[in-house]
């Protein structure tokens, strides 16, 4: 055990000691190879930590950590379970792929790389603090921490980042309240935080409070996912952040909120009491209240995605949406669902990291991420153009990706509990995501070539060598989904789920299997017969980009030939008068409620009786005193 | 699990030749149906083969580059791996390893390939000819996604030869097609939407953007787009009759399962106009959605 333990500590200090480094070193072009060989070193002991579970006849294994407090008559401790243990591997990978991306050349043309290093390693030490947590105050505070840390990192360009940013830190400490509020309420009631009391506890309150308290833990922890009707702050904070901490970002942060409210709804609280607690006047209970918040993030986020004309933003929106189907897959709860949705955490963080890479590849050579203003990059740009290529497919969740596993694994978890209607509403977040992401990659790197990017070089290798990674490794986890499946397993246990009987290529299941060895096989061999037919025909003679059919016209470079902007303009025509209807309605809405109830705040503050709620309160107080 | 790999193997080669042979007939099928209804003779048995292999065979082969190359490898290619798993009699393939969901988003392989390489060619038509394709796949998926899930749901599996045995066991009454009359309707328009005969050719448009993704597309790269058209043709009508009209017990009742459903179709496509990008978008969410729907709350409340 004393070895177990040892591990976190490691963990910890070395994460801290990335801080204390990457401070020290400044702004030195090596601060990036050593924040990143330092990434490297956590992943090495989050490796180490995993071979127990191999090990380990339980997957129950917690990894205890030497840093203890007492708070309040409570005794803290941190402590990484297999769940933790899952968002950390990811959290540091995503980590060690940004620095890595951004120590080498990337780093040359700015200043102010000490900022950027040290916010980084501040949110990796933070959240894997989250993520050990051994119960629901250290829980809160590695919460405030990890908060604090996305703002650092989010504000750091300044400008209408720092807006973004601080848009963001309001919502959040808005959030933070509500969950302190949960938290002293619990307090309160079981007399203890740590997660067993609880757990007991609220097996046995009455519905009402446990309503009040999920609903508390709730408003926070789907802030920070930005699941509707909390989404607004996100893409506009995360594409404001310089490249690679956005892929950072893109990739993990938000997850910390799936994190905490899978402990919180499905450990602590428990989905047969969800299922149990029914809404009165309706037919839903909410767990299924829960399942259509998450189909709702899912389409909403992905179709105001689709209006994006920067790369980033639409990204950033995307990112939003794939939340839904990790919280999807978890609330249902089956073991398919639940692998399917953790296992999509993973996936996301792949490609998504990729995908931003990509995209700031094209903006250090182009100097823009307006959609309307790229084009035809990919004779310039291949390794780019293949990475985005990866991440988008598996963004869409097309087969051979890792994306398309974890989502069927939703999809069919969907269809086995009998709920079509979620089922579909989650194909037609698919849907908008691939004619979103299709529209990212032609209007990037397809179509015609502006002449003033005529002389644009690949990335250097420092920069393409992480992405394309990134990419393999959305690829071989789709050819391979057992692998991920395998480091799920543990955070499955965590969770009260069984667990899912699954080989290396897939699920084999009566209703129905999915074996990607065999997909992923059988379309590459395909696509090879493909190339044989093709290059087996007469040679081909390639043209001139404006050797060109244009109705009798002739093309010359400065005519504008390429159709970007305002894509899917028939489609717009019946869907675009629904974002200013109920999109936007839902956003104004939010904005009133949220006015109306300040005014109503500062109207019983400042409308004066000060006196008389004085002698509320003391009354209140006195009451409480005498007979509380 | 033990695997013959012989016949594996022998199934896996005939499967994709079988679909395009297939294929081949039902595409000189829609074209004599037309040219019967519009009082011509149509062509010859061999007219679809012949086209194919005299766009393969010209000796003037314009690229725009390499992923338009690739582009139409992923066409043919993906076509290729998405009939091995779609079961047909006396040949199941690949079809227990991977599901109706697999095959539904395997089949958008090629559509991908195409869309990658049409917008390598640079011209504004192509582009907004895909635009016009994504759109439609849109539009008519989420009707075609209900069908897929009251199907799946009233089955119990997903798995597509599970889903023959269970309509063959039963005889004629457990047929999709008896036990979910409304979603066999919904997904025969959205079958046939999906196979881009008018009125939702919107994305080819001849007189409007000059035939779209084609517009750039000779020789054998236009070649490719044909032989994607055979198996496409295949792959919707057998995938209707797997889940709607019992699949096929034996070749010949299968044969003339799919001419039916593709002849239903061709004869449709002969009298109506092009609809409009969002009158088609409107049309489709409206009507079959709507069928859909009422189909799958009889299938649930069942």
């Amino acid at each position: 055990m004393s070895m177990l333990a040892g591990n976190l500590d490691l963990l910890l200090l070395t994460a801290l000691l990335t801080i204390v480094l990457t401070y020290a070193m400044g702004n030195r072009r090596v601060n990036g190879w050593c924040a990143t060989g330092l990434y490297g070193i956590q992943l090495l002991f989050l490796i180490m930590m995993g071979m127990q579970y191999t090990q380990a006849t339980t997957n129950l294994q917690l990894f205890s950590s030497s840093l203890t407090a007492t708070m309040f008559g409570n005794h803290l401790v941190w402590e990484m379970s297999g769940l933790g243990w899952f968002f950390a591997v990811i959290t540091v990978g995503a980590a060690l792929f940004s620095s890595w991306y951004a120590a080498g050349a990337w780093s040359e043309k700015r200043d102010g790389m000490r900022l950027f290093h040290v916010a980084m390693a501040v949110n990796v030490f933070s959240m894997l603090l989250l993520l050990s947590s051994g119960d629901l105050l250290s829980l809160f505070i590695g919460w405030e921490l990890v908060s604090w840390a996305s703002y650092l990192i989010m504000t750091q360009r300044g400008g209408a980042a720092a807006n973004a940013a601080f848009r963001y830190i309001l919502y959040a400490t808005a959030g933070a309240v509500a969950i302190l509020a949960a938290i002293i309420l619990l307090h309160q009631k079981a007399g203890s935080l740590d997660f067993e009391t609880v757990r007991t506890y609220l097996a046995q309150a009455p519905n009402a409070l446990v309503w009040v308290i999920m609903l508390l833990f709730a408003c926070g922890f789907l802030i920070k996912m930005a699941a509707v009707p909390f989404h607004l702050w996100q893409a506009a904070a995360y594409s404001q952040t310089p490249g690679p901490a956005a892929a950072f970002l893109g990739a993990i942060s938000s997850r910390m909120g799936l994190f905490a409210l899978a402990i919180v709804l499905i450990n602590l609280i428990g989905v047969a009491r969800l299922i149990d607690m029914s809404i009165p006047y309706t037919f839903l209970d909410a767990r299924t209240l829960w399942l259509w918040v998450a189909a709702i993030t899912v389409i909403v986020p992905t179709f105001i995605a689709l209006t994006q004309t920067d790369a980033r933003m639409l990204l950033a929106w995307h990112g939003i949406g794939q939340g839904g189907y990790m919280l999807l897959g978890i609330m249902v709860a089956s073991p398919l669902g639940v692998s399917g949705g953790l296992m999509h955490v993973f996936n996301h963080a792949s490609y998504q990291a990729a995908l931003f890479l990509a995209v700031t590849s094209v903006v250090y050579r182009t100097g823009t991420a307006d959609l309307d203003r790229l084009g035809g990059l990919v004779t310039r740009m291949p390794l780019a153009f293949t990475t985005m290529l990866l991440g988008i497919i598996g963004l869409a969740g097309l087969p051979p990706m890792n994306g398309f596993v974890s989502k069927w694994m939703v999809y069919k978890s969907l269809l086995d509990a009998n709920m079509p209607l979620l089922f579909l509403a989650s194909v037609i977040g698919t849907l908008g995501t691939i004619l979103s992401v299709y529209k990212l990659i032609h209007n990037t790197f397809l179509g015609q070539l502006r002449l003033e990017y005529r002389d644009v070089k690949e990335v250097p290798w420092s920069m393409s060598v992480p992405m394309l990674v990134l990419g393999g490794i959305a690829f071989i986890t789709g050819y391979l989904p057992g692998l991920v499946l395998d480091m799920a397993a543990p955070a499955q246990a965590v969770l009260g789920i069984a667990p899912l009987p699954h080989h290396l290529g897939g699920v084999t299941a009566a209703t129905g299997s999915l074996n990607m060895i065999w997909v992923v096989s059988i379309l590459i061999v395909s696509i090879g017969i493909g190339a044989l037919i093709f290059y087996g025909g007469n040679r081909t003679s390639r043209v001139h980009q404006f050797d060109n059919y244009a109705g009798g016209h002739f093309l010359t470079a400065d005519m504008r030939y390429h159709y970007s902007h305002n894509f899917y303009a028939g489609l717009m025509r019946v869907i675009g008068p629904w974002y200013r209807g109920s999109v936007q309605w839902l956003e104004t809405g939010l904005v009133s409620i949220s006015n109306f109830s300040a005014d109503l705040a500062n109207g019983i503050y400042r409308n004066a009786y000060t006196s008389a709620y004085l002698l509320f309160t003391v009354v209140a107080g006195l009451t409480w005193v005498m007979f509380g | 699990m033990n695997v013959d790999w012989k016949i594996l193997l022998v199934e896996l080669i005939l499967m994709p030749i079988v679909a395009f042979v297939v294929g081949l007939l039902l595409v000189l099928l829609m074209r004599k149906v037309r040219a019967r209804i519009e009082r011509r003779v149509g062509p010859p048995f061999m007219q679809p083969l012949y086209d194919i292999i005299k766009l393969y065979g010209k000796k003037t082969q314009i690229s725009h580059g390499f992923i338009m190359d690739l582009g139409v490898i992923m066409v043919v290619g993906g076509y290729i791996a998405a009939e091995v798993f779609l079961p047909v009699p006396g040949m199941d393939g690949m079809a227990r390893e991977g599901d109706l969901i697999t095959l539904i988003y395997l089949m958008m392989v090629p559509s991908l390939g195409l869309a990658l390489g049409v917008g390598q060619c640079a011209n504004p038509n192509g582009s907004i000819g895909i635009a016009r394709a994504l759109t439609s796949m849109l539009a008519y998926d989420i009707p075609f996604v209900i069908v897929v899930a009251g199907a799946v749901i009233l089955y119990g599996t997903s798995n597509l030869t599970e889903i023959i045995a269970i309509q063959q066991a039963g005889g004629l009454s457990s047929w999709g097609v008896a036990m979910m009359p409304l979603l066999a309707i919904g997904g025969l328009i959205s079958s046939y939407a999906m196979l881009g005969k008018e009125p939702f050719e919107l994305y080819i448009a001849p007189a409007e953007i000059a035939t779209g993704p084609m517009v750039e597309m000779s020789g054998k790269y236009l070649g490719a787009l044909f032989v994607m058209q055979c198996f496409q043709v295949y792959a919707v009508s057998v995938l209707y009759v797997t889940l709607f009209l019992g699949g096929g017990e034996n070749w010949f009742t299968f044969l003339l399962k799919i001419a039916a459903v593709i002849f239903v179709s061709a004869s449709v496509t002969t009298i109506f106009p092009r609809y409009k990008t969002e009158d088609a978008i409107r049309w489709l969410w409206k009507w079959p959605t709507g069928i859909s729907l009422l189909g799958l709350a009889i299938v649930m409340a069942k």
